[in-house]
Parts: structure tokens; C-alpha cells; sequence
């Protein structure tokens, strides 16, 4: 026997966390534009969206932020938090989308925390979807999830016909399930799909010895250096502060922000160190298969998604990049068993 | 019988390359998905097999251009994208003698997504005036039927269905309708990237001193850089269409860059890069545009 919610009471699960006051963010069509939400009734939730164009990461780390106001009352300075002190649900995150939750916790709750990441963070519970299918930029496998695993997640459904299988993967899951129709039925656990497999284990050391390959400047001969790639990413989080002054009144403003940006480099005096096109295009994927994982010993920074392998415009794969870099690595240094 | 247009451009492209008359031929070969296409710059002859050309080519190579500026470089044009050449080459961005154009009749190409099966035409190529590019050096006749018949002739601006419904609203119905695809903009700046006519050293977006627009992604900043970029286009616009193709979230550029086409057309009786001659109007100054009547 499995614990069994029907797909209407899924609905009405959400709906009463919506009457409670819980702030539910799920996908659903903005414009025709699958995107991650506030919904004002569960009705709104693309209950079967394959993937949102850009991630859930809008909800955590939102791509502009009022890190707090200040206004000068009667000679005295008002200052006002931009905090979030509700509670939230974030609904319909496949295991790709839950890692990458997981991912941007790594840097933002590291200490010293982000201050208003660690509070959406924590008053947000994560109820994820199991994937019934793959698309063709799927490869989750290739990156420590796959297509049925709870990890990360407060709740994990499985859609099977007629509904969904529960499972509760935190106490935080189990308590927000309490409100749920759940049932016991005897159903069969679908099998889950399998993605493609791309080579992972060897990545950042085959950087290190490809950091100066002319491979880059290739790749990024066609590269934009537009931001989708870095704004549909479930885990980029380069971010950028400005300050906004108007009559009586300052705020302090962060917004996304993205390593192939015009002037992400740009210093003091005008001088830009990094304007070389294939050195700004490696640096996106140096801080995935490189940096991060040397920063924060051990995972890469990448969920395979395949958000920015459908959104690129000009179709710089970075399963390709993945691929390459290992067959360009163990041409030119070996296998990881050879070097020990 | 001759030989077809995929294999008279790799032809073309070894040519030029074996006899160093350039150092890059920018093409089109397959995709990672194995349905659409991408750019591929060719250095080297044995690489000029993997060019394709079908109606998937979608993306205007000439932009590349800017990134060569100095280099000897030839692409692979369809009409529309061959004014990009006319546009920059009379706005000194690039030189003439530098390019080498491979011209390619279009009989029009398809909305191309990654990893679906292109099958939808885009909506630009129906109202397309041009059957042959503008510009070229090397010219390459794809056969196909066009969706509506072109004359090379600068057509009036009718046939634009969206922007005629666009017309049709009232002003507060036409400020509902932008505001609605402005708010999900997510200032990626795909748009102004991949534009041939976009290409200043620092955008009005990213200066800093004075700050023209805020960083934060939201309605009213998102309109700003909208509706300004629109009239830093005005009369510039080559009408390729990429803006449009490129945006993540899907919102209608070309509905405003066909609307300042047309009202700098009805102005000034201009549509720019159709050919390497006629001044741009905001390169030129007539003593009569004084008595123009507002």
C-alpha cells in the first residue's frame, strides 16, 4: 500500500495552504510563458509543465531584491528591511530543481548566511514533482540527482494515474501534508525515466589542465554573452548592488546579475580585465565545473536541468562542453586513474 | 544539373579559405539537437563540410561582423540579414572591403526551436519585400516557393497584422498591452546582443555615471529600456527579426521596432540598408526637414 492523493486533492491541499495564508509559487503560463508564480488559487498550477523557462530560484533568491529603504523623517533616519515574513510553499520542483535549491544553499547559507536568502529559505517548504519523462537537454543523472529522488525536497509526489504517490521526505513535509486527503491505496510506482549519462566525475581537474585550450575562444565565437544562460540557471547567483536615492528617500537595490554581462568586469577607471571573448564565456562554466566546486569541496554547480541548453539562442550546449572537456582532457593529460 | 546550395557554400567557403582571401567564413551547421541550426565559423577548409543551409538558418550572421571588424571575414547572408552589411558599413562600424558576402536567395525560414521539429514559418518572412540580398559578392540560389512574392522593391508597409491591431487600441489599451509584456522581461539583454544594430561601447543600460536606468528588474525599469532602445533603433532597424526570435520569455519586439520602421518611413521615406547609398535620416540633415510639418 502508498500514500494516494487524487489530482483533485492535490488542489484542494493547496487551496487550504492558500487560505491559510501560505504564499503558493508553482508553475504556471505567464503570457504563454511557463514561469514560476504566486498563484492565487491551485487552479492557476500547470499541474504537468515539463519545465519552467526560467528556474524556482526566482522565488528563493528573487532577481531584484529592496535589500532595505531608508527615509529621513522629521531629521531622523527610517530604516525598513526588505524581509519576508510569511510562509511559503514552492510546488512542482523536479529533482534537478530541488538540487539546485540545494546548490544555491551551498554559497548563500555558508557563513556569513545571506540575511534574506536564509529567511525565504527557511520559510519556504519544498514540495517536489518525480518526472515522468525526460526531454531531450535532460541530465540530471549526470549531476547526483535523478528523475525520482525526494533529496532536498519536504514532500516528493509521483504522478501516477488519477493522482499522485506522497511521500514525506522532512518533518516540515509531514506537517504540511497534515491539511492533505491522503490515502492508502495499493498503486505500482511507476518506473522512472533515464536520462542521458554524460562523463562528470573528472571535471575539474580536466579544467585546470584545459584552462588555456583555444577550445573557449572557439565556442565563443557564436556566444552573445547575452544573460539567458545565467538568468534560466537554477544556480547562478552573481548578483549586483546599487543605490537609488530620490528626495527623501534611499533604497539599496540587488539585482541578477551575469559573468557574460557588459561590464561585469569593469573596474574603477574604465579598465575591464576580463573583455576577451573566450575567457568570458569559460567563466561561466569554470565557476560550475571549477571554482564552486574547489570553493565549497565537492559538488558541481550545475543541476542538469538543460534550461540553458534550450534557451540558448545560439545553442552553446553545455553537454557538449562537458563532453569535449573530456575528450580534450584525457588527450592531453590522461585519465583520473593514470594520474592517481 | 548543378550542384545545390549546401554544397555550392562549402565550395564557396573552401575556396575562399585554401586561397586565404579570408581568414573565417561564418555559416550555419546542425545544431546539437539534430532538427535546427547554429553559426559555425569555419578557419580552415576541412571544417567548411559541416556547413548547412536549409529553413532552420534562421539567426543573422552579419552581426558577427562587429566581433571582425578588421579581420577578412566572409558570411553567409539571407536577404534580410544582408542589410545588416549596407547598415554598418554606412554607419563606419565596419568595412566594406573586408567582408565577403555570400548571398543566399530565401524562400523563407521556419520558427526554429531547439529540440522541437521546425515546422511553423516565421511570421516576418511573409511580409518579407526581399527575394535576393541587398548585398552580396557570391550569390547562391536556394529553390523554394516564398511564401508571398517578393519584387526586391521596397513594398509599403502593409500586411502587419499584429501591429494594424496594435493601431487599433486605444492609447491606455496599447500602455495595458506593453506593460503586461514588459513585466516579465528579465533585462537578459538577449535582445540588444544579438542586435547588428546595437552596438555601442557602453550601453545606456550599464552607464554608470550618469545611471540612465536602475538595475532592478522590474515594470517600469523594464519599460524604460524597452522603449528606449526601440528609438535608438528608429530608422536602424534591418528588420532581421532576431530580437524577437532570441527574447526567453516571448515578447513581441518586432511590434515596436515595425512600428518606428514605419513611422520613419512615412517621415522620411527611408527604410535603412537596402542599399549602400542613400544617408540614413539621422546621418543627414536637409535644410527642408525644417518646413516638415509636425
Amino acid at each position: 500500500m502508498s500514500r494516494f492523493l487524487s489530482r483533485q486533492g492535490l488542489l484542494s491541499w493547496l487551496d487550504g495552504l492558500i487560505q491559510q495564508g501560505a504564499v503558493v509559487v508553482a508553475p504556471t503560463a505567464v503570457e504563454g510563458v511557463s514561469l514560476y508564480r504566486p498563484v492565487p488559487k491551485a487552479a492557476e498550477i500547470d499541474l504537468d509543465c515539463p519545465a519552467t523557462v526560467l528556474s524556482p530560484k526566482e522565488w528563493l533568491f528573487p532577481m531584484s531584491h529592496t535589500l532595505f529603504t531608508v527615509e529621513r523623517k522629521d531629521g531622523a533616519l527610517e530604516l525598513k528591511e526588505g524581509a519576508f515574513d510569511g510562509r511559503a510553499v514552492l510546488f512542482g520542483l523536479h529533482p534537478c530543481d530541488a538540487l539546485g535549491v540545494h546548490l544555491m544553499d551551498v554559497p548563500l547559507l555558508a557563513d556569513p548566511a545571506d540575511g534574506l536568502y536564509r529567511e525565504r529559505r527557511e520559510r519556504t517548504a519544498l514540495v517536489g514533482l518525480a518526472c515522468t519523462q525526460c526531454r531531450p537537454e535532460c541530465f540530471c543523472t549526470s549531476m547526483g540527482t535523478s528523475p525520482a529522488d525526494p533529496t532536498h525536497l519536504d514532500v516528493m509526489l509521483t504522478p501516477v494515474e488519477g493522482g499522485y504517490l506522497v511521500a514525506s521526505a522532512s518533518d516540515k513535509g509531514e506537517a504540511l501534508l497534515a491539511s492533505a486527503a491522503v490515502e492508502e491505496r495499493d498503486v505500482a510506482v511507476p518506473e522512472p525515466p533515464n536520462p542521458q549519462r554524460l562523463p562528470t566525475e573528472d571535471l575539474p581537474r580536466l579544467f585546470r589542465a584545459l584552462f588555456s585550450h583555444p577550445y573557449w575562444g572557439r565556442v565563443a565565437d557564436r556566444c552573445l554573452h547575452c544573460n539567458i544562460c545565467s538568468y534560466v540557471c537554477p544556480t547562478c547567483y552573481c548578483f549586483d548592488i546599487r543605490d537609488y536615492a530620490r528626495g527623501n528617500t534611499a533604497e539599496r537595490v540587488r539585482s541578477w546579475e551575469s559573468c557574460q554581462a557588459a561590464g561585469f568586469t569593469r573596474i574603477a577607471g574604465g579598465y575591464d580585465p576580463r573583455t576577451n571573448k573566450g575567457a568570458k564565456l569559460r567563466q561561466r562554466f569554470a565557476h560550475k565545473f571549477l571554482y564552486f566546486p574547489e570553493a565549497f569541496g565537492g559538488p558541481l554547480s550545475c543541476t542538469g536541468c538543460g534550461r540553458c541548453v534550450r534557451s540558448c539562442p545560439v545553442n552553446i550546449d553545455i553537454r557538449e562542453i562537458i563532453a569535449e572537456l573530456n575528450r580534450l582532457g584525457v588527450a592531453s593529460v590522461g585519465s583520473g586513474e593514470k594520474q592517481g | 544539373m548543378a550542384e545545390g546550395p549546401v554544397e555550392q557554400i562549402r565550395a564557396k567557403a573552401r575556396e575562399l579559405l585554401s586561397a586565404r582571401q579570408v581568414e573565417c567564413v561564418i555559416g550555419y551547421e546542425r545544431a546539437s539537437d539534430g532538427l535546427t541550426a547554429r553559426p559555425l565559423f569555419a578557419y580552415t577548409p576541412e571544417e567548411t563540410d559541416r556547413f548547412i543551409l536549409d529553413n532552420t538558418c534562421v539567426h543573422n550572421l552579419a552581426r558577427y561582423l562587429l566581433d571582425r571588424r578588421t579581420k577578412p571575414t566572409a558570411v553567409v547572408v539571407k536577404p534580410c540579414d544582408s542589410r545588416t552589411i549596407n547598415l554598418l558599413v554606412q554607419e563606419k562600424q565596419i568595412q566594406r572591403d573586408k567582408v565577403f558576402a555570400i548571398g543566399v536567395s530565401c524562400p523563407g525560414v521556419v520558427e526554429a526551436r531547439w529540440g522541437e521539429s521546425p515546422e511553423k514559418p516565421q511570421p516576418r518572412c511573409q511580409t518579407c519585400p526581399l527575394e535576393l540580398p541587398v548585398v552580396y559578392d557570391h550569390l547562391i540560389t536556394v529553390p523554394g516557393e516564398r511564401p508571398s512574392p517578393g519584387s526586391g522593391q521596397r513594398q509599403p508597409r502593409t500586411g502587419f497584422p499584429e501591429m494594424e491591431r496594435l493601431q487599433a487600441m486605444s492609447a491606455q489599451e496599447r500602455r495595458e498591452f506593453w506593460q503586461k509584456q514588459f513585466k516579465r522581461c528579465v533585462r537578459c539583454y538577449a535582445c540588444r546582443q544579438v542586435c547588428p544594430g546595437c552596438y555601442c561601447p557602453i550601453c545606456f543600460v550599464d552607464q554608470l555615471d550618469p545611471t540612465w536606468v536602475g538595475i532592478r528588474i522590474a515594470p517600469a525599469e523594464n519599460q524604460v529600456w524597452h522603449l528606449i532602445r526601440a528609438f535608438h533603433l528608429a530608422g536602424r532597424c534591418i528588420e532581421c527579426g532576431e530580437c524577437q526570435r532570441v527574447c526567453p520569455v516571448g515578447i513581441p519586439l518586432m511590434l515596436l521596432n515595425d512600428k518606428l520602421t514605419a513611422e520613419v518611413e512615412g517621415l522620411f521615406d527611408f527604410r535603412p540598408g537596402l542599399d549602400p547609398e542613400t544617408l540614413p535620416p539621422f546621418a543627414t540633415f536637409k535644410k527642408e526637414e525644417l518646413e516638415a510639418e509636425r
